[in-house]
């Protein structure tokens, strides 16, 4: 039985694993120039190859397709650790208005920052929507600490998400700076633009919450029998709770900061990979849904960029389609299971 | 007396409020306490500070003359295990898997279990008669099953006080029994020191050692079954009121004869 077990997980891991390769290099290849496989090679040794199509594969392509997979990652594994905290399987950085919130306070920074004709840097973005995520965590922490139920968490969750979009909207449209064509897009959610840079400060952040989230995976371990139990066993719950809050706020914040909110990657991913894997085993579960994310997210680029091209979708937009039937699925499946 | 498990004032209660007052246990290695009384007397509440999953209002718990109050978490997890009668939504849990939890203490830094702990899991399900269900999920096996494999997966803490929140209230009778039977067997067996709340007072009178009876705001009685147990005991403990029950008499009766010892007469 475990040695099945084991296998299960270890081939779940390698199938993820290739997905994940295909879609990087499809992610690559397919867009409003065709790239193939040889070109590629080229480019990346830098012999032979045409200056544009080096260029389109080394600043446009690439950066986008490392930021993607990362973010999704982020996204995902972000997703998970509320869904563990709040013990509630339709928890997630969008639903809980978490994304709103960095959202907001970003486009707010940036509009201040803008009309003084002053850049944000990354940091600052970073620490924006940091600052976002927190202010609505914390929100949707007191309303679920004063009313404990599953229902009324996503409520509080999608209302204060509602606001903070409000507020966005309102920012976005009176600010009258030629720039605010980019933070229109970008409220709206997309990968396009993403420059080395980026990725370099990304993959930093997301890099070293992914490593500290994976220290967790023994005391989340004893979480999954609720919190009485957890105790009991020696976990120090107070500072799993802020260890937990913190690196899901930085994980989403940082997806919000370059890419804008993205809906559903944060709820469904998680659930698809227990599925795969049959187990819920955090240990698994971290790398497992970092890798599920990227390639969830991946998948959904690939169409957002290439569907109506040249016109790019927002990639919300694909990921609805494709995340919200497997909330839906999720929440049936949990009734059926109770009712039997 | 030195006893291996004693408090000493203790008062327990919500923040900061007590709810009992007074509360003075004293326990043996291995004996067995059980705490009765009618709903909302705070049993639970008692329990729950004795496992320190709240802060008791007032007075000390000692393990072997040691306040609990200073240990570490981890040193009391190895020490004290839990079954409390919350419901509990598991998700892709083998019952091996939950067992296994019980190991966290002893496990290294990503919790993996070794060749020992697993040894340690198979012998705590072996103890308590659910080898054969190991494979199954959690969340699909009878109320029955469940507490055991709960008990199991407290054993795994290797532990020497078992606090049980009415490990027995949602069994029928047969689980009942054989649930009451492991716990004794485990006495036997680890001498294990058992704390726990019970509902079935025929059931208290035959496997408890010490008896913790809770009313309002203090402690009505502590002691052996024979001392606490008398005829019109269990009628006043809980409240049982006359008037309610003129037409009834038969099932005035039986409060009455639950509150007689076995092998003595019931005064009339």
């Amino acid at each position: 039985m475990e040695e099945n077990r084991i296998k299960r997980q270890v081939s779940a891991f390698i199938l993820l694993g290739m997905g994940v390769l295909v879609f990087v290099i499809l992610n690559i290849c397919i867009g409003s120039v065709k790239i193939s496989l040889s070109e590629i090679r080229s480019a990346l040794t830098g012999r032979g190859s045409e200056e544009t199509m080096a260029r389109i594969v080394w600043d446009i392509r690439l950066p986008r397709t490392a930021a993607v997979l990362v973010l999704g990652g982020a996204l995902a594994l972000s997703g998970y650790l509320l869904q563990t905290f709040f013990n509630n399987p339709i928890a997630g950085p969008f639903v809980l208005g978490i994304s709103s919130g960095a959202k907001m306070v970003v486009a707010l920074t940036m509009v201040f920052f803008m009309g003084r004709a002053v850049r944000v840097t990354q940091t600052g973005m970073i620490f924006a929507a940091f600052l976002g995520a927190v202010l609505s965590m914390g929100f949707v922490l007191v309303l679920s600490r004063r009313v404990n139920s599953m229902s009324m968490l996503v409520v509080s969750g999608v209302m204060i998400g509602y606001i903070c979009s409000a507020v966005t909207e309102l920012v976005v449209t009176f600010a009258s700076d030629a720039q605010i064509v980019n933070l229109h897009n970008w409220s709206r959610g997309s990968f396009s633009g993403m420059t080395w840079e980026n990725v370099r400060m990304i993959v930093v952040v997301v890099g070293a919450a992914f490593l500290l989230v994976f220290c967790l995976s023994k005391p989340l371990g004893a979480y999954r029998l609720g919190e009485s139990y957890a105790r009991s066993l020696g976990v120090n719950l107070r500072l799993l709770r802020v260890e937990l809050v913190i690196l899901s706020s930085i994980l989403s914040a940082c997806v919000v900061a370059f890419a804008g909110p993205i809906s559903f990657v944060g709820i469904a991913t998680p659930h698809l990979v227990k599925k795969l894997f049959g187990t819920a085993k955090p240990l698994s579960m971290i790398p497992a849904c970092f890798l599920g994310g990227s390639l969830f997210c991946l998948f959904c680029d690939l169409l957002a960029r290439t569907m109506l091209a040249p016109a790019e979708l927002s990639i919300s937009t694909v990921t609805a389609i494709f995340g919200a039937p497997v909330v839906l699925w999720i929440m049936t499946e949990r009734k059926r299971e109770r009712a039997g | 007396m030195d006893y291996y498990f004693h408090t000493e004032r203790l008062s327990v209660g919500y923040q900061g409020k007590p709810l009992v007052k007074g509360i003075e246990i004293g326990l043996k290695k291995g004996e067995i306490l059980t705490v009765i009384g009618p709903n909302g007397a705070g049993k639970s509440t008692l329990l729950k500070s004795i496992a320190r999953q709240l802060k008791s209002v007032g007075g000390a718990i000692y393990l072997e003359q040691k306040d609990l109050a200073d240990m570490s978490g981890t040193a009391l997890s190895k020490r004290m295990a839990v079954v409390f009668t919350e419901k509990m939504q598991t998700e892709l849990m083998t019952c091996e898997d939950v067992a296994a939890t019980g190991r966290y203490p002893y496990t290294g830094r990503f919790g993996v279990l070794s060749k020992e702990d697993r040894d340690q899991v198979e012998e705590a399900m072996a103890l308590v008669h659910v080898e054969q269900i190991k494979d199954q999920d959690f969340s699909r096996i009878s109320d029955g099953q469940r507490q055991r494999v709960m008990l199991a997966r407290a054993i795994c803490q290797e532990p020497e006080v078992l606090v049980l929140d009415e490990p027995v209230s949602f069994l029928d009778i047969r689980h009942k029994l054989e649930f009451l039977s492991v716990l004794q067997e485990l006495r036997e067996k680890k001498q294990l020191t058992v704390i726990m709340s019970l509902h079935e007072l025929e059931l208290v009178k035959i496997v408890s050692d010490k008896i913790l009876c809770l009313r309002g705001e203090y402690v009505e009685r502590y002691g052996a079954p024979e001392e606490v147990f008398e005829t019109d005991f269990i009628g006043r403990l809980y409240g049982i009121d006359r008037e309610n029950f003129i037409k009834n008499e038969k099932l005035l009766a039986y409060a009455r004869q639950i509150g007689q010892m076995p092998g003595t007469k019931l005064r009339t």
